[in-house]
């Protein structure tokens, strides 16, 4: 099972970003989320949090959003040492994706009116 | 606490220092936040006779108790000071990201005062508040002063930590203390309206970056989650979403060509021929759109970013909004779509409200038309419909250059200057809005009673247009009026965005989610009443001010000269019911009975 992303249909509207912290907080703070938003005046890309990673990667790579180059760096799931997102903010825990427990429910999901997100697979 | 953060951020800018003080207990429960927090905290610390563009005005940068809990549509902050362009209080709100930043940084309020000596940006993250030089800054536009902010205090410097903060600015047209500069954030939202870019100019202040990475707290997370997926899932099914992230404000050029209320040659006509092809939102979309932008926490998308096809021009632009459309469009005779784009992107480029932009061309086109001002004087041959030049002036104009030196003023002094004041359309100073108040049907006049008694000037978004009033009569308009002008106040504290929050499906939504959010209960009376009560308090500081009830007026053209198809505006019996139901005597003063309904008993001896 996975959450799918289509980030042409995304707005930046970032209530993803809430209900995640919500649901693992009990607060809205989109720093404590596991997805968050990357919004530049052409598109908007949602990214999930994925496994931490100890060293920050030197490929420095770019991707092609949208025929735009971006930063490799935007579309990459991992929480690592030079990333600025993916991390409990005052104590820098890494953050993870957990999909809401078990079995899955992301709140993510369930809050993107846009259809930006859908839960795929078995 | 839940929804509040509970704190005021206090920079000032003439010391280089700043505070930190708790929210007051009485503002929270008397004006909630937002909008009537803003004019309590205006009203109580400045004497309203200042001079706007003075050290002695300040900047109050307001959330409120809902901004970045996620309530849909619920992501607004509101700037409130005193006006340079009208001399009355100014409030504009905007959405994006920049007030649940700073509410994320942990404060609901932020005041600016003072004046720095030299060009500064000022840089706030959580408790960490820096002052920082901007003279690398100055006579830079939106765009790139956005991009230079995000790269010098971006975070580690990867990609995401440039992404995550929020950058309110000015252009060149702040900086020149134009009237009418607006303050842009997040890559074009617009504090629009009141000029209160220059104010930011004026205390030298070019940008404010804010990112915060706190919470906010909400007390009921349980049924506040399932309210929100209701919500969600009810204006997904009624269509709500779909129809405004499809169209945005685009569809409203067709409601008003229809209805005969599109400000049109500088309000000579209701309707502009040019515009025929446009009352299909797909038109415009098919030709421009490049993305809906959503504003923090808003499923409905209603903005569009779109392309500026000439190179000369950034790529994109956020806009144009209909408002923009029509005021830079139909009301200077322009109907060539990509030329308003290139106007609203320059708009947003130099930081200049495109409504008053549009107000003031559009007088001096009908002064050149009439012979008042000559090509010399003005320096082009500006008729109606000349788009070129038009571009010309919107850069002059930030800049005070030449003839834009005088526009940089405002229609109002346009056409003062020139011998012809009745030729501005505008209420208090500023240009009237793009919804013509002499409409085709009965009771669309009432559009003249809410630009000639909204207490920033004349403005569309201080009460609710009367389209879907269930009567054309006059009296039960007036008190349509009066009561969205209460609703609309009370909305602007949450800070929610009132487009949604208006009419019979989500009206009263703004009690259950601050019940859900801070767990307070509020009923409807309650909230129309502190409604009431800002829109009074803003009303005192106005008086206090030196307006009066002759500043409760329409241009002449309105009053007097029927365009085809239309109607002349019956202002001064409205009026007389309108200040009866408000309670107010026959000066537009607010009686003393009604004061002291609303607790303002004190803040009315103060002024009256």
């Amino acid at each position: 099972m996975r959450i799918k992303i289509d980030h042409t249909r995304c707005t930046g509207c970032k209530l993803c970003e809430v209900a995640c912290s919500l649901h693992h907080t009990e607060s809205a703070n989109p720093w404590r989320s596991r997805i968050r938003v990357f919004v530049s005046e052409e598109f908007c890309v949602p990214v999930i949090a994925g496994p931490y990673t100890e060293a920050a990667c030197n490929s420095k790579g770019i991707v092609f959003v949208e025929g735009r180059e971006v930063d490799e760096c935007i579309v990459c799931r991992a929480s690592c040492p030079a990333k600025s997102v993916f991390k409990e903010p005052d104590t820098a825990i890494p953050l993870k994706c957990d999909f809401c427990g078990e079995p899955p429910d992301p709140q993510c999901v369930r809050w993107c009116a846009a259809d930006a997100l859908s839960l795929v697979g078995e | 606490m839940f929804g509040w953060k509970g704190k005021i951020l206090r920079i000032d800018l003439t010391r280089g220092n700043c505070s930190v003080e708790d929210l007051p207990y009485d503002l929270m429960r008397d004006y909630i936040g937002g909008r009537g927090a803003g004019a309590k905290i205006l009203f109580d610390e400045i004497d309203p006779r200042i001079d706007p563009l003075g050290p002695d005005n300040k900047l109050i940068f307001a959330t409120g108790p809902l901004t970045g809990s996620g309530v849909p549509s619920g992501g607004r902050f509101v700037a409130i000071s005193k006006s340079p362009l009208t001399g009355a209080i100014a409030n504009p709100n905007s959405g994006g990201y920049f007030g649940v930043n700073l509410k994320y940084a942990g404060y609901d309020i932020l005041i600016i005062e003072g004046k720095s000596p030299e060009p500064v940006y000022i840089s706030i993250f959580n408790d960490q508040v820096e002052i920082k030089p901007a003279g690398h800054l100055w006579g830079k536009w939106a765009t790139e002063t956005e991009n230079t902010i995000r790269a010098e205090t971006g975070g580690n410097g990867d990609a995401w930590g440039k992404d995550i903060m929020s950058v309110a600015l000015i252009g060149p047209a702040g900086e020149n203390l134009v009237k009418f500069a607006s303050i842009m954030s997040d890559g074009g939202r617009a504090l629009g309206r009141s000029g209160l870019g220059a104010v930011m100019g004026s205390k030298n202040l070019k940008s404010i970056v804010v990112k915060g990475s706190r919470e906010v707290r909400v007390a009921h997370v349980e049924d506040f989650k399932k309210a929100v997926t209701d919500f969600l899932k009810e204006a997904t099914e009624n269509g709500q979403i779909s129809q405004r992230a499809m169209w945005g404000t685009w569809i409203l050029i067709g409601r008003a060509q229809k209805s005969r209320t599109l400000s049109t040659l500088n309000f000579k006509q209701t309707y502009f021929e040019e515009f025929i092809e446009y009352e299909d939102p797909a038109v415009i979309r098919d030709r421009i759109w490049v993305r809906d932008e959503g504003c923090f926490s808003c499923p409905f998308s209603c903005s569009k970013r779109s392309r500026v096809s000439d190179p000369a021009y950034p790529e994109t632009a956020k806009g144009p909004e209909y408002e923009t459309l029509a005021l830079l469009g139909a009301n200077c005779g322009i109907g060539d779509l990509y030329e308003i784009c290139k106007a609203n992107c320059l708009c947003n480029e130099l930081g200049m409200d495109t409504i008053t932009a549009g107000a003031t061309i559009s007088c001096a086109m009908e002064f050149f038309e009439k012979g008042y001002l000559t090509e010399k004087e003005i320096g082009y041959r500006l008729n109606f419909g000349n788009a070129e030049d038009t571009l010309e002036l919107l850069k002059k104009t930030a800049l005070r250059q030449d003839f834009g030196d005088l526009l940089a003023e405002g229609g109002y002094s346009v056409a003062g200057n020139y011998g012809h004041p009745e030729l501005f359309m505008g209420v208090k100073k500023q240009g009237m809005p793009a919804w013509h108040p002499q409409g085709r049907s009965p009771g669309l006049e009432t559009i003249g009673l809410q630009y000639a008694t909204s207490n920033i000037g004349a403005c569309h978004t201080k009460s609710v247009m009367p389209f879907h009033a269930k009567s054309s009569e006059i009296k039960p308009l007036v008190q349509w009026t009066k009561h969205y002008q209460d609703h609309v106040a009370v909305v602007d504290t949450g800070v929610l965005c009132w487009i949604i929050y208006h009419g019979p499906m989500w009206e009263d939504r703004l009690g259950p989610w601050l019940q859900l959010v801070t767990g307070i209960e509020y009923t409807q009376e309650e909230l129309l009443l502190i409604g009431e009560r800002i829109w009074n308090l803003e009303r005192l500081f106005n008086l206090g001010a030196g307006l009066s009830a002759k500043d409760d007026s329409l241009p002449q053209r309105m009053l007097t000269e029927a365009p085809p198809e239309g109607r002349v505006v019956n202002l001064a019996q409205m009026l007389d019911e309108y200040y009866r139901i408000r309670g107010w005597d026959e000066k537009g003063i607010p009686k003393s009975k009604k004061l002291d309904q609303l607790g303002l008993i004190k803040e009315g001896t103060k002024v009256i």
